[in-house]
């Protein structure tokens, strides 16, 4: 066997509260690519801190063979400055005092053929799409020739093709000797593009197995350490109109949307497909009513109630220094239950708080914690449970399980289905296409703005779905 | 850290550091801390007359620092309060001096009239951010300036008092003045008029939806505007409530001590409230605590640049230690939450 290019021993990192990572071992060899994954809070982020050398472990040793490097999640770029100057930031090349361009540009240049990466050095970051601004992430790193390059999350904002794509540059990093770690949410990923995956559960690699050996449900077992929650099943019903939208426009520029014709009914599930950045937003917020638009959105029945899930949890859905039972009357705090008067019954708000931890398993000490102090899962299922508890007519639910782990994410998801299955017209907006797949009736794709197909569910083609959403016909 | 020392030694270490920096400063006004503490706290607390002067201050603090506290609260940093006490204080004392109207009642009219005045002061700032987007420190901080000139020109002309030698209206009947609460001192009931107010807002922020979609507003604004609250009201609505309150106070400075409106009527006492808001945690019923502290400085500060030979500009200083000290401590409990996650 090769030497390891990266070698974690005995790693311990304890934070007041909790020990993010217990006594971990990991070794990384050249030409391998190696997925980490784990609950949120399992501490990836932690570890792969300490792998780069970004945070101090308070005991083990980490030795590597030669430079470490990473790969955010949220691309750490300066958009407004030139891919070459984004990818030698603080390493250009210098002709006395001024920085030689000619040379930079060339360097740039060099380091993409290498890898098989087509770039403009010249263009400005803040006018690529994401698919590239991180193949510029990805060549900061590799004009420091990595021996290790860790990537966290490196899939999250991409289409399919563009996965696809993504993976044969990083086969081909691997086959040239770098040692790959993929921190990922992703298990289909993980079986079909690495060689080997660990398993973190609360601070310790609990798990190490080849994926050629394994599945993706024996690494989401041991992700949970114990058997998966399942996902409502579907239910029959018969559907009628509820929410229907014509002749859509909303929005400006790059995210603006036209011409969006939608229905949905009661009792289904309607999926929107797309990549990030082509509209959703837009239609989300109109149907919210957050934004002015031109067309009609309209109810069947008067005074239909709408539940929103928000895509941002932080800054649209929760307050976070405040308390649970706070949260949970947030936006509903003109509701007749609610009040006495003018003032909140607090009482009342408690009762429905205790509701939404008993039906969605919220793990809190207290309903008095900021939510500030809970896990992102635990945040979503606050926000999710808050949106069903008065039994809306629609459901508005924007990535609703992003970010957060398997456990949380089915319990969320078999949620959303009993909301269907009792009558709610659910519209489900997100950009994980598995998603999708497992919970809609019908599915539409949007890109640029536009829908650009409609799918049943007893006719779905996952191939044409990601060409549609790549913007090919 | 454990949780515990963390606690203890937020407060206490900040109480600690601050005795420090005062003693710096004492030293470098040429005096010994020994003497200068002992001269101010002889001065704020020593005696009837010398406790009811430090109520007075502490009165006159309160309710502006109340007022900002719920503009703050509802994310408005308004840097106003000293324009909408003095307009507010205007307004009583103007009317005042013509008033013919029983006297409990004509005492009423003048602290509604006050609460008016402030109200309308702040909610120009309130309108204007509302409206146009306008940046409420910036209009909030230039409406002291207009409140300062246009009633310095009023008084100087038509409002002057007949017998006035200074920038002043005619004095108030004394069927309109305040009971007093102390006698022997200046202290009017003013102060439990400020009292009644921290108890209102205390109830107003834990127990009102409008108090809750305030709160909303200022710790979570797309939250709020997602939660279906309308910002634009909260905004005007809570800088109007905030000046109301700092107007009253005005108010209860002319009727309550000086039976008469004077452009001199406020030594910044809507710019030291900021401070006492900020050491009050914005919390009401802290900031009764807070206000009186800064009462025993304030207070204290004249019989310590009287008897000890330390300028009062030395407290002023220590005002200005005690937003520094009080900055830090968030600064540092901030870091070490973002480090901890």
């Amino acid at each position: 066997m090769p030497e390891p290019a990266l070698v974690l021993r005995g790693i311990r990192k304890a934070y007041p509260g909790v020990v993010a990572v217990d006594d971990a071992h990991l070794e990384l060899y050249p030409g391998e690519i190696h997925a980490l994954v784990g609950e949120n809070g399992a501490g990836k982020s932690t570890l792969s801190a300490i792998a780069y050398g970004e945070t101090r472990a308070d005991a083990g040793t980490v030795r590597a063979s030669g430079t470490v490097g990473l790969v955010h999640q949220h691309f750490e770029l300066v958009g407004r400055l030139r891919v070459w100057e984004n990818v030698l930031l603080g390493r250009e090349p210098r002709r006395g005092w001024r920085i030689d361009e000619a040379a930079a540009r060339s360097r740039v240049l060099a380091v993409a053929e290498r890898n098989g990466l087509a770039i403009d050095p010249n263009a400005f970051v803040e006018t690529l799409p994401i698919g590239v601004q991180q193949r510029v992430e990805l060549l900061r790193e590799l004009d420091r020739e990595p021996a290790v390059l860790l990537l966290d999350e490196p899939t999250a904002a991409l289409a399919p093709a563009e996965i696809a794509s993504f993976f044969a540059t990083v086969q081909g990093l691997a086959a040239r000797g770098a040692a790959i770690m993929i921190v990922t949410h992703k298990l289909q990923e993980v079986i079909a593009y690495a060689t080997r995956v660990s398993v973190m559960r609360h601070g310790r690699i609990v798990a190490q197995m080849e994926t050629a050996a394994t599945s993706v449900d024996e690494i989401a077992r041991a992700m949970v350490g114990g058997e998966l929650p399942s996902v409502a099943a579907r239910a029959a019903t018969q559907p009628t109109p509820c929410l229907s939208v014509r002749a859509l426009r909303a929005g400006s520029g790059e995210t603006s949307v036209e011409d969006i014709a939608l229905d949905v009914r009661a009792g289904e599930i309607v999926g929107i497909a797309g990549v990030e950045g082509n509209g959703q937003t837009t239609l989300a917020d109109a149907i919210a009513g957050m934004i002015p638009y031109d067309g009609t959105i309209s109810f069947a029945n008067e005074g239909a109630q709408i539940g929103v899930i928000p895509q941002d949890r932080h800054r649209e859905a929760l307050v976070m220094p405040w308390s649970i039972v706070e949260n949970v009357m947030l936006g509903r705090q003109h509701r007749p239950e609610l009040r006495r008067g003018a003032t909140l019954d607090r009482a009342h708000a408690r009762a429905d708080a205790q509701r939404i931890q008993e039906r969605f398993d919220v793990r809190a000490a207290t309903l008095d914690v900021p939510v500030r102090t809970l896990s992102g899962g635990n945040q979503q299922k606050i926000v999710v449970g808050r949106a069903l508890i008065d039994d809306p007519n629609v459901v508005l639910a924007y990535n609703p399980t992003r970010g957060i782990d398997v456990g949380a994410a089915a319990l969320v998801q078999s949620r959303l289905m009993q909301a269907r299955n009792d009558g709610a017209a659910v519209l489900l907006i997100s950009f994980e296409l598995d998603e999708i797949l497992a919970l809609a009736d019908r599915i539409a794709v949007m890109y640029r703005g536009r829908i650009v197909g409609e799918f049943e569910r007893t006719n779905v083609d996952r191939g044409a779905i990601g060409r549609l959403m790549a913007g090919l016909s | 850290m454990t949780n515990m020392r963390r606690t203890l030694a937020g407060p206490l270490g900040a109480v600690v550091l601050l005795v420090v920096l005062m003693s710096l400063a004492m030293i470098v006004a040429g005096t010994s801390p020994l003497d200068g503490f002992s001269a101010l706290f002889y001065g704020a607390l020593g005696g009837r007359s010398q406790i009811g002067e430090t109520l007075v201050a502490t009165s006159a603090l309160l309710f502006p620092a109340l007022g900002i506290a719920l503009a703050f609260r509802g994310g408005l940093f308004n840097i106003g309060a000293e324009g909408q006490l003095l307009i507010g204080a205007l307004f009583a004392g103007a009317v005042g001096a013509q008033l013919h109207v029983a006297g409990p009642l004509g005492i009423a009219l003048l602290l509604v009239l006050g609460a008016i005045g402030g109200g309308l002061w702040g909610a120009i700032a309130g309108w204007m951010k509302a409206r146009f987007n306008a940046n409420e420190i910036i209009a909030t901080l230039m409406l002291n300036f207009v409140a300062a000139y246009v009633s310095l020109a009023l008084v100087s002309g038509p409002l002057k008092g007949p017998l006035a030698t200074g920038a002043e209206t005619a004095w108030l009947d004394q069927a309109y003045w305040l009971p007093t609460l102390l006698p022997g001192t200046r202290l009017s009931i003013g102060i439990l008029l400020a009292l009644a107010v921290a108890v209102v807002l205390w109830w107003l922020f834990s127990r009102t939806i409008f108090g809750f979609e305030l709160r909303a507003a200022g710790d979570a604004p797309e939250a709020a505007r997602r939660a279906g609250i309308d910002i634009g009201r909260i905004t005007w609505l809570s800088l109007a409530l905030s000046g109301a309150i700092s107007g009253v106070g005005g108010a209860t400075i002319v009727t309550g001590e000086l039976h008469r409106f004077n452009t001199q009527l406020s030594p910044g006492y809507g710019f030291t409230a900021i401070a006492v808001a900020l050491v009050g945690d914005l919390q009401p019923l802290w900031i009764c605590l807070a206000a009186f502290g800064f009462g025993i400085l304030e207070a204290g500060g004249l019989a310590m640049q009287a008897s000890a030979q330390v300028p009062k500009d030395a407290i002023h200083v220590i005002e200005g230690l005690i937003i520094l000290v009080l900055a830090a401590r968030r600064y540092v409990a901030a870091r070490a939450e973002t480090t901890a996650v």
